[in-house]
């Protein structure tokens, strides 16, 4: 094997106890709504298969867990280069160091068509950026994740006030 | 109850009798030989047979959940509708110290390998339910499926609460997480006999491998889900190929 094995304690502050919250609130925030989770499940399974409570409640904190843990690989790559946005090269970056190599190839197939997708609603040549170096995309990435930052705060606006923020703290730069 | 667990604790031994096939000291012959002289029939079922019946239906479901999964995304249409709640994976994704700004392209990726990573695991504990003859995945199914698999040893510490809880009503009288996370400790592991039916010492103690034979012969029923160390398996034979 010659990637390097994932480490255990690859925990991060914000992640230590994700089992010690019982609130409503900090559990919506922590952890993905266990109806999508149990639905994707059943989607693994022949129609008959069952599963148990307590396995639900295991995988929706094993693939939060899944997400902090790529998800912080990833910020340390971009700390590293001075990028301040994560974008998705950084996360299959992530995952093929941390030996999740079996999701790479399909999740390219599905980035790359995703972004021809946004290219068409946007207008802009968004294959472009893809093909372009890391430091390349660091300029061009920049206004399209601005334009991409806007269109998410329509989506989540009601749940991610601070989103409002984020545009403007973007332009100043 | 006993039943099963006698049969779980056959199967988790032949998993953790793996890398020792590759050793010199044991006979170059197909794994099911070595199996069956290897281990004595604990109980009705054949080793033998059981192991191969079990990993092939497995293999073939991890590879054509990966062969659907080329097809789904190819046949992509709209981005607009995901599996998963974008906002929410972005918050998770905030959580993580260092975190400053999320792309969205970054978002959608992850609700794709979120899904993914979810379909693997339940396919994985899907078949550990089978082995046990039950048609309901547990939670216990899912953490068999964690500790065989060398990718998810950073969701140890998530299943290990399944551990304590184990642990509390007296299940397990020696904690092994520390075998998962030792590495130094599944070294000598690999160079144990498998015929080895003494304890060589403390440090082996917490082996699984040392656990499970002695656990056949006194019929403890408490170590249902003994932890394994990122030792290969044939569940990952297509991985390890790849890399």
């Amino acid at each position: 094997m010659s990637d390097a094995p994932p480490s255990p304690t690859h925990e991060s502050g914000g992640e230590q106890s994700p089992r010690g919250s019982s609130s409503g609130a900090r559990e919506q925030d922590r952890y993905l709504p266990i109806a999508n989770i149990s639905r994707i499940m059943k989607k693994a399974l022949p129609p008959n298969g069952k599963i148990a409570k307590d396995a639900k409640d295991t995988m929706q904190e094993c693939v939060s867990e899944f997400i902090s843990f790529i998800t912080s690989e990833a910020s340390e790559k971009c700390q590293k280069e001075k990028r301040k946005t994560i974008n998705g090269d950084d996360l299959l970056w992530a995952m093929a160091t941390l030996g999740f190599e079996d999701y790479i190839e399909p999740l390219k197939v599905y980035l790359a068509r995703y972004r021809e997708a946004e290219g068409d609603t946007k207008g802009s040549a968004r294959s472009g950026d893809g093909s372009a170096t890391p430091d390349q995309v660091g300029l061009a990435g920049q206004n399209s994740q601005l334009v991409h930052q806007g269109s998410l705060n329509y989506i989540g606006l009601q749940v991610q006030p601070q989103h409002l923020v984020m545009p403007s703290m973007q332009s100043h730069e | 109850m006993d039943q099963n667990q006698h049969d779980r604790l056959a199967q988790e031994a032949q998993y953790q009798s793996n890398p020792m096939m590759a050793p010199t000291i044991l006979p170059t012959q197909t794994y099911g030989h070595s199996l069956s002289s290897s281990y004595p029939r604990l109980h009705p079922y054949d080793p033998q047979a059981m192991y191969q019946l079990r990993q092939e239906p497995l293999q073939q479901q991890l590879t054509n959940f990966w062969a659907k999964k080329r097809q789904e995304i190819e046949e992509t249409t709209s981005f607009k509708t995901h599996s998963l709640p974008l906002a929410r994976i972005k918050k998770i994704m905030k959580g993580e110290e260092g975190v400053r700004m999320v792309s969205a392209e970054a978002s959608v990726v992850f609700a794709k390998a979120c899904e993914m990573f979810m379909m693997e695991l339940t396919i994985r504990a899907s078949g550990s339910a089978e082995e046990n003859q039950r048609k309901i995945i547990k939670k216990c199914d899912v953490a068999s499926a964690i500790s065989r698999t060398d990718v998810f040893d950073f969701l140890v510490d998530i299943v290990s609460g399944h551990n304590k809880i184990m642990e509390q009503q007296g299940f397990v009288g020696i904690p092994r997480i520390g075998t998962a996370l030792t590495p130094t400790e599944n070294v000598p592991y690999y160079q144990m006999p498998p015929h080895q039916s003494l304890v060589p010492g403390p440090p082996y103690g917490s082996s699984g491998m040392v656990v499970g034979m002695p656990v056949h012969y006194q019929n403890h029923p408490g170590l249902q889900t003994p932890t394994m160390g990122p030792t290969p398996n044939p569940q990952n034979s297509s991985r390890d190929s790849d890399s």
